[in-house]
């Protein structure tokens, strides 16, 4: 058994794998992930919006011993990740760490907001800091504004089939 | 023969984690296992445990590298406590087994996907075969059943 803990170390390994294969490689696996994380979310945030996320990511926080601040306003869900727990573990390895690691979050989270109609605004910040910004807006315009004030935007291409 | 040396030299595991386990990682696993083997074959998925075993879990290896199995055993009672699996491990001169009777992995993945994969368990089989590649130690996995192995460490000949 990999452990859950050292999963992250795993999933680092799988990453520049596929990096090694190809851009497309990677952004197939993430929406793989993406599926997969459905399974967990879709009903969730379909029923119950923002608050459903927020219930969500809430519950990532803590089975993940995040240092994460959460606020559910009335225009959007933002998650301030001031310690990421998956990031500071690849950079502590003793394996080389993926360089783009930070992408896989918006890789998979993306396609499942497109896919219920929300914005994802995914600042990473700095792929070399454990520490990133993600803002879930209804309305478009609202992320749009958003985006501009990100210090490195992270995007996505993989889309959930309907 | 001499008994297999399981010292311990009192140091924390490299990779020691408190807190809360995230048990839905293993589903991501089993995701990523289906996933790489459809796309690229076995031998790709068994390159990546390969990598896990040499390259994340230098300091196990090392100190199988120096005949010393104690580091591993350690990490193995950290991970399967933290994980709540049902296991022992019985120590004898000539080996070490590990008894798994409920892999909380393979059951927590059972209960949440509709198909455990059929390669689940190689993530052990291949990472504990690379950690011993090239140590005086060598780890054999049996599966005996649906989320139940064992894992037997013993002395080259």
């Amino acid at each position: 058994m990999i452990p859950s803990d050292h999963f992250t170390r795993f999933y680092n390994e799988v990453f520049k794998f596929l990096e090694s294969r190809g851009e497309e490689a990677l952004t197939a696996y993430w929406l793989e992930i993406s599926k997969s994380q459905s399974m967990l979310t879709l009903d969730l945030f379909r029923e119950n919006g923002m608050e459903g996320m927020r219930q969500y990511w809430e519950h990532i926080r803590i089975e993940e011993n995040c240092d994460m601040d959460l606020d559910l306003n009335d225009d959007r869900l933002e998650l301030r990740m001031n310690v990421c727990p998956s990031l500071s573990k690849i950079q502590d390895n003793d394996a080389e760490p993926m360089e783009r690691y930070c992408d896989h979050c918006a890789g998979w989270i993306g396609p499942i907001m497109d896919k219920l109609g929300y914005h994802l605004v995914y600042d990473v910040v700095d792929r070399q800091k454990p520490q990133c910004v993600m803002r879930v807006f209804k309305d478009k315009q609202k992320a749009l504004e958003s985006e501009k004030s990100a210090q490195l935007l992270m995007h996505w291409s993989g889309k959930l089939s309907d | 023969m001499n008994a297999i040396n399981i010292e311990d030299d009192d140091k924390p595991l490299r990779y020691s984690d408190s807190g809360n386990v995230h048990m839905d990682f293993h589903v991501a696993t089993n995701t990523t296992i289906d996933f790489i083997i459809k796309n690229f074959g076995l031998e790709a998925m068994d390159q990546i445990f390969s990598r896990v075993g040499k390259d994340v879990y230098v300091d196990v290896r090392r100190h199988l590298m120096e005949g010393n199995a104690g580091e591993l055993l350690k990490h193995w009672r950290h991970f399967f406590d933290r994980e709540n699996a049902d296991y022992n491990i019985d120590i004898s001169d000539t080996e070490i087994v590990l008894t798994v009777r409920h892999c909380t992995a393979y059951h927590h993945v059972k209960n949440i996907v509709p198909k455990v994969s059929e390669h689940f368990c190689d993530q052990t089989i291949k990472t504990n075969n690379a950690m011993a590649d090239g140590t005086p130690f060598s780890i054999d996995t049996e599966v005996t059943g649906p989320g139940s192995c064992r894992q037997i460490i013993r002395k080259r000949l």
